[in-house]
């Protein structure tokens, strides 16, 4: 509740009179409660800007000199400035190329599919189906489980004499060694990762769905248009602006990927670097041989990738919004 | 106007609430060991998790050590994965133990740092320092300056299965490395045909910690004098060349991951190998879990006719940054003292890097481990300069994509070689 307006109130009836003899002195006062309102909405804020300043903003600066320096930290903390050496050092370490490399491929395979997914479960789960809220549930739990502990399940089930395996075997198809051939593994990664962040991106699909109007599905009915044709023309189009977020999110999230690649291989992005992502090589020169300086500019590099690629994400989608 | 006023308290006091939260975590802990509430010097010891026979081993060794110095506590902590990464972090932020497990391999960067405590001063006629190995002893040392003492040791070993030689008609272990082809061949068992060996003949680990030994016999170096890799020469490569064709032409050596199993001890033990190169801590692990395992250690095979072995040791070192250095010493004298030690190898989990200790434990005359002892006096230790843990990572990138045949081992070695050069060039 506003303050100012319940003492407005209360003058209406006894002090009508009054309150007119203060009107020229208002202005003034009204920019000093103004600045008190606003010196308290920061005070109520100061929490969020205080841990955000500290553990977000700061760092962030902070990896952004870094990135301008060689940085000694055992045995005696020191900064030199090597203006952009960090960054020209980048291009010809072939290990950074090669997990740009592995990166973009993830993100290239993983991102469609799990859109792709996500919008078929989504419009299979927004049918009237019998027992959806138990098959809504049942797709949900992958998405609430921890990654590490998704990943030591699936190594298990990736071990040469796994459950996977063993039903390959079954069905007279070609087994794989998932985790110790280079050509195969990160392709086991993938395979992980859509299964279990296709849900999270369904719910949003569903969230979506169920908000478009019934009325423009019946209009169509009229005209004669089969259900695919309905998914087509109707339900992709009204969804382009949460494809857009899909996209964008999934797209941050594959390139970030660190967790799964580091359980996998030991923390070594092997076998043969195959399993070796951009995230796992700046955890591994910034912990392994502390050289933070580089670290930090291979770290800024991933994000003006990042912020590149949305960019041009956001040209393609175009701005549209869900609704007006 | 109250519930104005009464808002901007609240606002207050959350953020001040805060601030006092983040001003606590900020307050500094004083780095490693202090004095506890008795009196006693606290010396915070760190080393990574193993078996717990072995931890029930350490805890016995402190507790003695404990008994003997009144005045000292011992807060032993254990660091569970990522050793050398949680340990350089907590260097750097002053945070690190007194004393420390130290492996062979990262000694000689982290002594390059000089994060680590030059020990010359507080040895003492009594420490008896002729008494360890010399090579053990030397993994340790920069320059003639003494910065850790090895606490044990482990060589490697053939570790057969007797009853599988038995049943191919084989008798005794290999003498020489072709005379392993030809018992591996013999051993590899393939029983459905499908081309993937239920068991193979040797178990194989691709690591170059597991390779490096080869070298030397031939003539070849894992890095030449100024610190860069040098393993792409050809001696080097005739070395490794013996265990490519055994994996791929052969077909007689297999990786524990071609079976499932983690490491080469789990495939010997699951009779999916019969035989395999490993350390002494395998005896151990097969006596637990595969009791009716029939099956013994020989020194291994001569390398292009020379006795070639691998040693892997471990020291304990002292923080320079250390508030109790005097106490420090006095644990690290204790634990690789004759005595300490003694208790500390007394199951033969590793082996005492004091000659005197060995002697009188027996080891070199104990069926399963003399092996091991023996390998001790031509064990090459596991360490080659500052730069190994770069060479080693681009090694076993490369070397495991030449054994699948991907590429030719030249080619593979030529590609580890050059990138682990231009990173340890960059790097410094």
């Amino acid at each position: 509740m506003d303050p100012m307006k319940k003492e407005d109130h209360s003058q209406v009836f006894q002090k009508r009179g009054s309150k007119q003899k203060k009107q020229p002195r208002r202005p003034k006062k009204v920019r000093s409660k103004a600045f008190k309102e606003g010196f308290s909405g920061y005070l109520f804020m100061s929490p969020t800007i205080f841990t955000i300043g500290i553990f977000v903003v700061i760092p962030i600066l902070y990896a952004l000199y870094l990135s301008f320096n060689d940085v000694q930290l055992l045995g005696g903390i020191g900064y030199e400035f090597i203006g952009l050496d960090n960054y020209t050092r980048s291009f010809d370490d072939d290990r950074a190329m090669i997990a740009l490399k592995n990166t973009a491929e993830y993100v290239f395979i993983v991102v469609p599919v799990q859109t792709c997914l996500a919008l078929l479960l989504a419009a299979a789960l927004n049918s009237n189906i019998r027992g959806k809220n138990a098959f809504r549930i049942i797709f949900f739990l992958p998405t609430v489980t921890s990654s590490a502990v998704l990943t030591i399940i699936f190594m298990w089930m990736y071990n040469p004499d796994g459950l996977i395996n063993t039903i390959l075997a079954f069905l007279q198809m070609p087994t794989y060694n998932w985790l110790a051939d280079p050509s195969i593994a990160l392709k086991s990664i993938m395979i992980m990762n859509i299964w279990a962040t296709a849900p999270f991106f369904m719910v949003i699909y569903l969230a979506a769905m169920q908000d478009i109007s019934d009325s423009v599905y019946e209009a169509a009915t009229i005209d004669g248009a089969n259900w695919w044709q309905k998914f087509i023309y109707i339900t992709i189009p009204i969804l382009k602006p949460v494809t857009f977020f899909v996209v964008v999110m999934g797209v941050i999230g594959t390139f970030q990927l660190f967790d799964q690649s580091y359980i996998f291989s030991g923390g070594s992005g092997g076998p043969n670097n195959s399993t070796l992502t951009i995230v796992l090589l700046i955890y591994q020169y910034a912990f392994k041989s502390l050289d933070m300086g580089y670290a930090s500019a291979l770290a800024v590099i991933l994000a003006i990738i990042i912020m590149v690629v949305t960019l041009i994400q956001k040209k393609f989608f175009g701005e549209e919004k869900l609704h007006d | 106007m109250d519930m104005k006023i009464n808002k901007m308290l609240a606002a207050v006091g959350v953020s001040s609430m805060l601030l006092g939260t983040a001003l606590v975590g900020c307050s500094s802990e004083s780095s490693g060991g202090g004095e506890n509430e008795d009196g006693k010097t606290v010396v915070e010891l760190a080393g990574w998790g193993s078996t717990p026979e072995e931890e029930k081993l350490l805890k016995e060794t402190i507790a003695s050590f404990e008994e003997k110095h009144p005045d000292i506590e011992v807060k032993h902590e254990v660091i569970a994965d990522q050793y050398m990464d949680v340990t350089k972090t907590r260097l750097v932020g002053g945070e690190a133990a007194d004393v420390f497990y130290l492996d062979a391999l990262e000694a000689p960067s982290l002594i390059d740092t000089g994060v680590l405590e030059p020990l010359d001063d507080y040895v003492s006629e009594d420490f008896d320092i002729e008494d360890f190995e010399e090579p053990l002893l030397n993994a340790f040392k920069v320059d003639g300056t003494q910065y850790g003492f090895p606490k044990d040791f482990s060589t490697l070993s053939l570790f057969y299965n007797e009853t599988a030689l038995e049943e191919a008609g084989l008798e005794g272990p290999p003498e020489t490395w072709e005379e392993l082809g030809e018992y591996a061949e013999k051993l590899t068992v393939d029983e459905d045909g499908d081309g993937q060996p239920e068991r193979f003949g040797l178990g194989l680990s691709k690591e170059l910690a597991r390779q490096f030994y080869k070298f030397q016999p031939y003539g070849g170096q894992v890095v030449d004098d100024n610190g860069k890799a040098a393993f792409a020469s050809e001696e080097a490569i005739a070395s490794l060349k013996p265990v490519i064709e055994m994996y791929q032409e052969d077909q007689s050596a297999g990786l524990p991951s071609d079976v499932g199993t983690d490491w080469g001890g789990d495939m010997f033990g699951q009779g999916k190998a019969a035989m395999v190169i490993e350390g002494n801590w395998t005896i151990p692990f097969l006596e637990d879990n595969f009791s009716d395992l029939n099956f013994t250690t020989a020194e291994l095979p001569t390398i292009n006719g020379e006795k070639a072995t691998a040693a892997f040791t471990v020291a304990y070192v002292m923080n320079k940054q250390s508030e109790v250095k005097e106490a420090s010493w006095e644990l690290i004298s204790y634990l690789t003292g004759k005595e300490g030690m003694e208790t500390w190898t007394s199951k033969g989990f590793a082996l005492p890097t004091r000659k005197s200790v060995a002697e009188k434990l027996g080891y070199d005359e104990d069926p399963l481990r003399q092996s091991f002892v023996e390998g001790a006096s031509y064990a090459q230790p596991w360490q080659a300069g500052k730069n190994l843990p770069t060479i080693m990572t681009n090694f076993d990138n490369q070397f495991i994509s030449a054994l699948l045949g991907e590429q030719t081992l030249e080619e593979a070695m030529q590609k580890a070689q050059d990138t682990a050069n231009k990173e340890i060039e960059s790097s410094n």
